[in-house]
């Protein structure tokens, strides 16, 4: 838009989603709205995803990013299965962030998945939203 | 790039339509797509419209499942306001919806700026393209819409208005502009207690003016009720023209034309002009009319 300066012309677009049982909502809805304030449009799929609906809405929502959320201690089961299934649709080119109560000792065994980075606790907003700005997949470019 | 993407659609490859929907969606092949002519089987656009929080997300995740099983595709097209300072948008309608995941239904998030018509900009050509791709119905959400909020008529086969109980005075029923464009009116949330009350209210006063007798049905998307009633109604109504032949398409595409033409360098450093204090609104208007070498109103 004109009057916002600086401000990119394509949004970035990003899913934000739980998956499974998980009701721990508190953190994603803060991601979610520093990401709207920086200029992201965050498409806010919310609790109770399954693996299929959220790389479902990934591809239909033409996103650049998938955020994921997890405090349930199911972080080493689900984020191998969504992994999987992005792949599986073709959607290597969609970096894939993952946030909540994770393990140190979790954190390499995720990123050597193919996860782009793990935000635990008292992160700092801005923070992610950098993170999120500067590596806008390649295949969007 | 976009030469694959397009034999994508007609290949019915959900990832290009999804990728030639952002495209559109930021204004780029609105071209190609105006020239495509008309779709060989077009779609029932059906445009669900009413306030924030008047249940809309709801009704359209409640209408999925009925409409599968009637043997309809349908594409959601689904606006949510976007902020006209940061450019960024929160689109949560999806997570009311519930997932589906059967490839007979396709839900979109769009971003619609503020202070325009509670639509998404282009929402023409990414309806156009859905209709490409074959849908049967394409169903738009729009942002929460009120008075003057009525550009949707210019794109929609059938205009549905929520309204809710107990959302104020019975004056409400006659200042919604809405009510003017509605095919149909839904009193939504009818699990409340006044529910009755308000159709009868509504019914009033769409008999004091006039015109043609747009159906009232009540429906709760909470308890299921009216569902089916609305989609025999969704069904049976006959069509609107659309395309654009009313001043709502007008006054929508002179909206959008005027919007990129402030994109011009000129026209943002005269904004910054009067941010910063130097000149009064009447002033930036009066050059921005200049600038954009429209008229002076
Ligand atoms: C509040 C809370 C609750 C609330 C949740 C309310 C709600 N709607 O969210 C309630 C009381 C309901 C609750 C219930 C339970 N809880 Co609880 N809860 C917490 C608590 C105290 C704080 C969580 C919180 O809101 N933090 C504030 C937010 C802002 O921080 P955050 O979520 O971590 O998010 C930050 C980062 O992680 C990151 N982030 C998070 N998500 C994402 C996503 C992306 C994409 C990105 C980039 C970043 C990101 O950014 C955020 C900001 O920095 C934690 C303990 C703790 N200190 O974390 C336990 C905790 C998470 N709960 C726990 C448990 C066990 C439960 C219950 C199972 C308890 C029970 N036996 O019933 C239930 C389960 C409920 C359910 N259905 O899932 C355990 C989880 C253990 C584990 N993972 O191994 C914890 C860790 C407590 C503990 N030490 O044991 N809980
Ligand atoms: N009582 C009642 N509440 C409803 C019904 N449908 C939706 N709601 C609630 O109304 C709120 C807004 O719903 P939403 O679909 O997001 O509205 P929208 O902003 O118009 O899309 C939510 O809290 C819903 O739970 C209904 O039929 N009855
Ligand atoms: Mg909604």
């Amino acid at each position: 838009m004109w009057y916002a300066e600086g401000m990119s012309e394509e949004p970035i677009r990003i899913v934000l989603a739980k998956v499974g049982l998980d009701g721990h909502d508190r953190g994603i809805k803060v991601v979610a709205r520093a990401l709207r304030d920086a200029g992201c449009h965050v498409i806010y799929a919310g609790l109770w995803q399954t693996v299929e609906s959220v790389v479902r809405t990934v591809a239909d929502e033409d996103a650049d990013w998938l955020g994921i959320s997890i405090l349930s201690g199911a972080h080493m089961t689900l984020v191998p299965q969504i992994m999987e299934a992005m792949r599986q649709a073709g959607l290597d080119h969609v970096g894939v962030i993952v946030g909540g109560i994770i393990p140190e000792a979790d954190v390499p065994k995720l990123l050597e998945m193919g996860v782009s980075r793990v935000f635990g606790p008292g992160t700092p907003m801005q923070q992610i939203v950098e993170f999120v700005k500067s590596r806008r997949s390649a295949a969007h470019a | 790039m976009p030469e694959s993407l397009w034999e994508g659609v007609r290949r019915r490859d959900r990832r290009a339509l999804a990728r030639l929907i952002s495209r559109a969606a930021r204004g780029q092949e609105i071209d190609t797509i105006r020239q495509l002519g008309p779709p060989q089987k077009p779609a029932r656009v059906i445009a669900i419209t009413g306030s924030g929080g008047v249940g809309k997300s709801s009704l359209i995740g409640k209408l999925i499942e009925p409409l599968r099983q009637r043997g309809r595709t349908v594409a959601i097209l689904a606006c949510d306001p976007e902020s006209p300072l940061t450019g960024g948008a929160l689109l949560g309608d999806r997570f009311r919806m519930g997932a589906a995941l059967d490839d007979g239904v396709y839900i979109r998030s769009l971003a619609a700026c503020s202070g325009r018509q509670a639509i998404a900009d282009h929402l023409d050509a990414v309806i156009r393209l859905c209709e490409e791709y074959g849908f049967d119905w394409i169903i738009v959400e729009t942002v929460g819409a009120g008075q003057g909020d009525t550009a949707v008529r210019a794109w929609a086969d059938l205009v549905v208005l929520l309204l809710q109980p107990e959302t104020g005075d019975e004056l409400q029923w006659e200042k919604a502009g809405v009510l003017e464009v509605a095919d149909l009116i839904v009193i939504h949330k009818a699990d409340l207690p006044g529910a009755d009350r308000a159709a009868q209210q509504v019914r009033a006063a769409l008999e004091l003016a006039g015109g043609t007798i747009v159906p009232v049905i009540l429906v709760s998307s909470r308890t299921g009720k009216g569902i089916a009633e609305l989609l025999d109604a969704l069904e049976s109504l006959p069509s609107k023209s659309r395309r654009g032949d009313d001043v709502h398409a007008f006054l929508n595409e002179a909206q959008q034309e005027l919007h990129r033409r402030l994109r011009d360098p000129a026209a943002t450093s005269l904004l910054a002009l009067w941010r910063s204090g130097r000149i009064d609104i009447h002033e930036a208007l009066r050059r921005l009319w200049e600038l954009t070498g429209s008229p002076q109103p």
